[in-house]
């Protein structure tokens, strides 16, 4: 199958910045979870999700970011998020992600 | 054993129970709950090694969830699935197997390896066991617990979300107008809603494939597998809305009840939102009519008379009842300076504001051309000149003028493809004066018209009238008729002009027996009285 995401990392300031574009779906979601891992298990605790490039998540998606956010949580890390389109920002306050994780502008708000 | 030896040891078993629950509640996962246990069982029984597998249900095959050699799982392999706990020791390799039923119905199977020590497993230690996978299901059961509490927060929230979602894209539809806009904001929201993988919405006219949308955008559906799909047709099959491949976490699954309820509701919402703004145009297009039929009424009004004059010796009226708001027709009677009156009926085909403003030039062409007491023959031709250039192919002006010389009853009389006008002799006979041309605006090739001329002797009357009145229908659509008017026209010879025009009227009303009027009415009535 043809797939419509990609994403590109890199860590700044100990910070993983993960900048997503296209469809955040399944395919998405876990790409996104698969980059995470490979930081995570090497000790990184901050990530930031740039979602400029992405108009459109689904419920999928969003349940691969959560889990991100748990497993963040248990080693007292944060999850970051940039550049949010309104309609996705809004579901993620419905989903609840900002009672774990934060709305940053850049990178460099991140302590 | 010392009695406070034993106690120690129970009370640091007890506390070794209360952290491995507690280490065990915390997993993410029955795998990453395993590796805890496996740490916990060698810490507590200092093993070579360690092996677990489980079994998610009675159908399923055992899985290895902590192994280093497939020995062990060759053996539990032919273990059938537990009913309730077992525990087996084999004195030769001094291995100590447990397969046990979990509380959910699943079932988990460890093997001890030797001890380091090279002890036998004791009774005491296959019961420590036994608790330890007690604390195992707990714990599991907690973890189940938690998931599911976990997925029905997420669940509520999603519908929240999509509930939330739905509410404002209808609120984004009712913004944008029907088009590519639109239909991408329709096709974005019915893959979230409904967590397809790809979707396209297709425009079709006449059921010709005229544009397609596809989403994500270098999605082909045709290229791709399609595991489960879901299609809706809309906005009478012009537009087609089809989804592919829901996803879930397992897999893709078939679209369910509550997909179709949300792509039902979305689609609902653009139907209404593309029939709110035909409306909204249709009643702006019908504001603009009514504007324009009120100037054209009031145009219309200043060119109507208020009153016809008095002309001595003669008894006039005249009528116009408008079958819309803005009538067609159009009549006046004009003082001339030499004395004469000019008596006039016209009939210009269409309403509204053009024929409002080609009845407005043609009188105010008229007026002049009277006023300089242009000859009629001239003012015909010129006036069909005006009319000419200043309508289209289409407009044309039926028109009938009667100059009539008060002192000696002379008339000089124009008829451009007007009906005939009638008079009643004193003999009670009629005569219908046919005389001119083609209707103004038909041509301009200068083509003459003829100006009749008659004398209305005392006691005759003169009937000028559009076609509203002999063409008035009933609900069989038969006309009043140019006969049955005739025959009204020479029985009620004695009236006066207003109770004439009032019974033909009357008479007319009573033949269309209810119908809608279909034509204006206008008519001028004039008696040469007998002094």
């Amino acid at each position: 199958m043809r797939l419509d995401f990609n994403l590109t990392s890199n860590i700044e300031n100990n910070v993983l910045v993960i900048k997503t574009e296209g469809y955040i779906n399944n395919d998405g979601g876990e790409k996104i979870s698969k980059e995470f891992e490979e930081h995570f298990t090497k000790g990184i605790n901050k990530v930031l999700i740039d979602i400029k490039s992405s108009k459109v998540i689904n419920s999928i998606g969003i349940s691969y970011l959560i889990e991100i956010i748990e497993k963040l949580n248990e080693k007292n890390g944060s999850l970051y998020f940039c550049n949010m389109d309104s309609t996705i920002e809004k579901t993620f306050n419905i989903m609840g992600l900002f009672q774990f994780a934060k709305k940053v502008d850049s990178v460099n708000e991140i302590e | 054993m010392d009695i406070d030896l034993l106690t120690e040891k129970l009370s640091l078993q007890v506390q070794s129970f209360q952290e491995s629950f507690e280490m065990l509640s915390n997993s993410f996962s029955i795998s990453a709950m395993a590796l805890a246990f496996e740490k916990i069982i060698r810490g507590n029984f200092v093993t070579t090694q360690t092996s677990i597998y489980y079994r998610f249900s009675e159908t399923s095959e055992w899985e290895s969830l902590v192994s280093k050699n497939d020995y062990d799982f060759a053996k539990i392999s032919k273990f059938d699935f537990p009913v309730g706990t077992k525990i087996l020791s084999d004195q030769d390799s001094n291995e100590l197997v447990i397969i046990t039923k979990l509380n959910d119905n699943s079932a988990l199977a460890i093997i001890l390896g030797s001890r380091l020590s090279g002890e036998k497993y004791s009774d005491i230690d296959k019961v420590t066991l036994q608790i330890f996978v007690q604390l195992f299901d707990n714990a599991s059961q907690s973890f189940l617990l938690r998931k599911n509490e976990k997925q029905l927060i997420f669940s509520l929230n999603n519908k929240v979300a999509q509930l939330n979602n739905l509410i404002d894209t209808g609120i984004e539809i009712s913004k944008i107008s029907i088009g590519d806009e639109l239909l991408e904001l329709v096709l974005f929201r019915a893959i979230t809603l409904t967590n397809a993988s790809f979707g396209r919405i297709q425009q079709f006219d006449e059921n010709k494939l005229v544009d397609e949308i596809v989403f994500p955008p270098n999605i082909v559906p045709g290229e791709n597998k399609v595991v489960s799909q879901i299609g809706y047709s809309f906005n009478n099959a012009n537009y087609r809305l089809e989804l592919y491949n829901k996803e879930s976490r397992s897999g893709i699954i078939r679209f369910d009840e509550t997909d179709e309820l949300l792509i039902n509701a979305i689609i609902k919402q653009v139907e209404s939102a593309i029939e709110n703004k035909k409306l909204h145009k249709e009643a702006l297009e019908n504001e603009v009519m009514k504007s324009e039929l009120a100037v054209a009424s009031e145009i219309q009004k200043r060119i109507l008379p208020d009153v016809l004059p008095q002309i001595k010796g003669y008894d006039l009226a005249g009528i116009n009842i408008p079958s819309k708001e803005v009538s067609g027709d159009y009549y006046n009677v004009y003082t001339l300076k030499d004395g004469r009156y000019a008596h006039v009926v016209a009939d210009v085909t269409g309403k509204g504001m053009p024929a409002s403003l080609l009845v407005s030039t043609l009188d105010a062409s008229l007026q002049s051309y009277l006023d300089m007491q242009t000859p009629l023959s001239e003012i015909a031709l010129k006036l069909n000149s005006i009319v000419f250039n200043a309508s289209t192919s289409d407009r044309f002006i039926t028109f009938f003028i009667a100059i009539l010389n008060p002192d000696t009853g002379e008339m000089e009389i124009v008829n451009a493809g007007h009906n005939p006008a009638l008079i009643l002799k004193n003999d009670n006979s009629i005569y219908k004066i046919n005389a001119g041309g083609i209707a103004f605006g038909m041509f301009d090739m200068g083509l003459p018209f003829d100006v009749e001329k008659l004398t209305l002797q005392r006691g005759e009357r003169l009937f000028i009238f559009s076609d509203g009145i002999p063409e008035a229908m009933d609900k069989d659509e038969n006309e009043y008729s140019d006969e049955r008017l005739e025959k009204f026209f020479t029985i009620n010879n004695e009236l006066s002009s207003n109770d004439f025009i009032n019974l033909i009227i009357e008479d007319v009303k009573s033949h269309a027996n209810g119908e809608p009027q279909s034509d204006d009415i206008t008519a001028i009535y004039l008696i040469r009285n007998y002094k």
